[in-house]
């Protein structure tokens, strides 16, 4: 009972230490055993309502000591800190240190340090704790079909690819309006159109092919719900595929300008070169059709026709450049 | 005491340094006065004084020092790039400061540190062990109860008590 009356005023003496700056601790302990002779004769029986006023003497129970003390050393660590929790100093039994020193000491220590609880800390993910999240998690799981173990084959059986990103955020709403975005990737060869269809096809998307990997990229966030853009995406995919195989009047009014490749059948270059091989009189005697049927079944004239389509088709380069200079070295036989 | 003392001596020093430009004139008209400009950062500093102030790490060190020896008070995703809500944040952030500082009026050793995870808000405080344990209890279901059903998400409060305050250094 002393013990506790003078805990009592050790905390009357540490309020009054404040105020009067740095004092030695003796003045606290004079104060409690002055004091203590005469609370001794005071009933022990309600010791915080001990007199008007004198709320001084809360009935200070021992803070006891931190469960870091009676720690074994190969205890359970997932029971201590099984979620994410902030620092708990009482229950991490490292001696850990953290702040800016003051000028010939060390960092604060563990202890009503704010610092250590601002922080993240990964207490709850100790490989042990890692290894209990996937043993609970592997019955939820299936295995991923052995069939499936090249990209090749992945691409093979499922040609078209559904990408929509899902959002987390720390916020009291878990709605984010960017996750209703859909994105569908699809092979174009791996779509069953003819050579119109193609090209009909690729005239509609435009922009949204790329020519380098054949992929063709939709991406829809016209709906409100993600479900709604899966099913309008897939909705335009069907459309444009029965399009394209569809042929309209109009389409027959194509122009050369509106080709994608370029054909040497009918082009200028055509015409010039046949015209400057009349002129040279390479193949003999002879106007007209025939000698030109025959011009053209001649080897250097496929040679520069293959030259001439690879220039226009394939822009200019170093090896195209030569094979078009042999080509028509050969032909004018220079 | 520390607090007033350093506002009183505030308003001398702006005294000392004013210079009233001021024009007088007889017929009455009314002019401009300016007084200099005083170059002193005062946020968030508690000024050097006789050596018996205690001070926490928290207060000791100015707003320069964030990221650099302080840590954030309070971490949620919304000032990231592309991230939207930082403005409601910042104001919760600010009610639920106020509202810890008058529930545990006297308890608190430090601030308050508030994390996000998710649709959850974690309130960490430091307390000082000014109150039975039961008035602690009730206080930490009133306060997490009241501020759910306010926010409309679930609050948690991690409370530890300590003795008495950390003391960083005394100024």
């Amino acid at each position: 009972m002393a013990s506790h009356t003078s805990k009592a005023f050790l905390s009357l003496g540490r309020i009054n230490v404040h105020g009067l700056g740095l004092q030695k601790p003796l003045s606290r302990f004079t104060y409690a055993t002055a004091l203590t002779i005469s609370s001794a004769n005071t009933s022990k029986g309600l010791p915080d309502r001990g007199g008007r006023g004198s709320f001084l003497r809360k009935p200070k129970r021992d803070a006891g000591e931190p469960r870091t003390e009676k720690m074994p050393v190969d205890q359970d660590w997932t029971a201590v800190y099984p979620a994410a929790t902030p620092f708990r100093p009482g229950s991490v039994p490292l001696p850990v240190r953290m702040g800016y020193p003051m000028k010939g000491s060390i960092p604060p220590e563990k202890k009503g340090n704010l610092e250590l609880i601002k922080i993240p800390n990964f207490l709850h993910l100790t490989p042990a704790a890692i290894k209990k999240h996937c043993e609970a998690l592997k019955p939820f799981c299936t295995e991923w079909p052995s069939a499936l173990d090249t990209d090749v084959k992945c691409d093979e059986h499922f040609p078209i690819k559904l990408q929509s990103t899902d959002y987390v955020f720390a916020g009291p709403s878990v709605r984010n309006p960017s996750a209703r975005i859909v994105t569908l990737r699809v092979k174009v060869s791996s779509l069953n159109l003819d050579e119109h269809a193609r090209k009909k096809m690729l005239k509609l998307v435009g922009k949204r092919y790329c020519k380098d990997t054949d992929t063709l990229t939709i991406t829809t966030e016209r709906c409100p719900l993600r479900q709604q853009n899966m099913d309008y995406v897939m909705y335009l995919l069907t459309v444009l595929y029965h399009e394209s195989w569809k042929t309209e009047a109009w389409e027959a009014e194509k122009t050369v300008a509106d080709m994608e490749e370029y054909s040497w059948e009918d082009s200028p270059s055509q015409r010039n070169i046949l015209g400057t091989l009349v002129h040279m009189k390479v193949a003999g005697e002879g106007e007209g059709e025939e000698v030109r049927e025959q011009l053209l079944g001649r080897k250097e004239v496929q040679e520069y026709k293959d030259s001439v389509t690879r220039l226009k088709n394939e822009g200019e380069s170093e090896s195209h450049m030569l094979q078009y200079k042999e080509a028509v070295k050969k032909l004018l036989n220079l | 005491m520390a607090a007033s003392l350093s506002s009183a001596g505030n308003v001398r020093l702006l005294s000392t340094l004013a210079r009233s430009g001021s024009l007088l004139s007889s017929s009455g008209s009314r002019s401009l006065h300016v007084t200099a400009v005083c170059c002193k950062n005062r946020a968030a500093r508690i000024r050097v004084g006789k050596g018996d102030n205690p001070v926490t790490y928290e207060h000791a060190h100015a707003p320069h020092h964030i990221a650099h020896r302080k840590g954030w008070l309070s971490q949620h995703t919304s000032n990231l790039k592309g991230e939207d809500g930082a403005a409601e944040r910042t104001v919760e952030d600010v009610f639920i400061r106020r509202f810890m500082f008058g529930t545990f009026h006297g308890c608190l050793a430090n601030e308050i540190v508030i994390k996000r995870r998710g649709n959850l808000l974690i309130v960490c405080a430091l307390m000082l062990q000014k109150l039975p344990p039961t008035k602690f209890y009730f206080l930490i279901g009133y306060s997490e109860t009241l501020l759910s059903h306010f926010y409309k998400c679930p609050v948690k409060l991690e409370i530890q008590t300590l003795m008495d305050k950390a003391v960083y250094k005394y100024l």
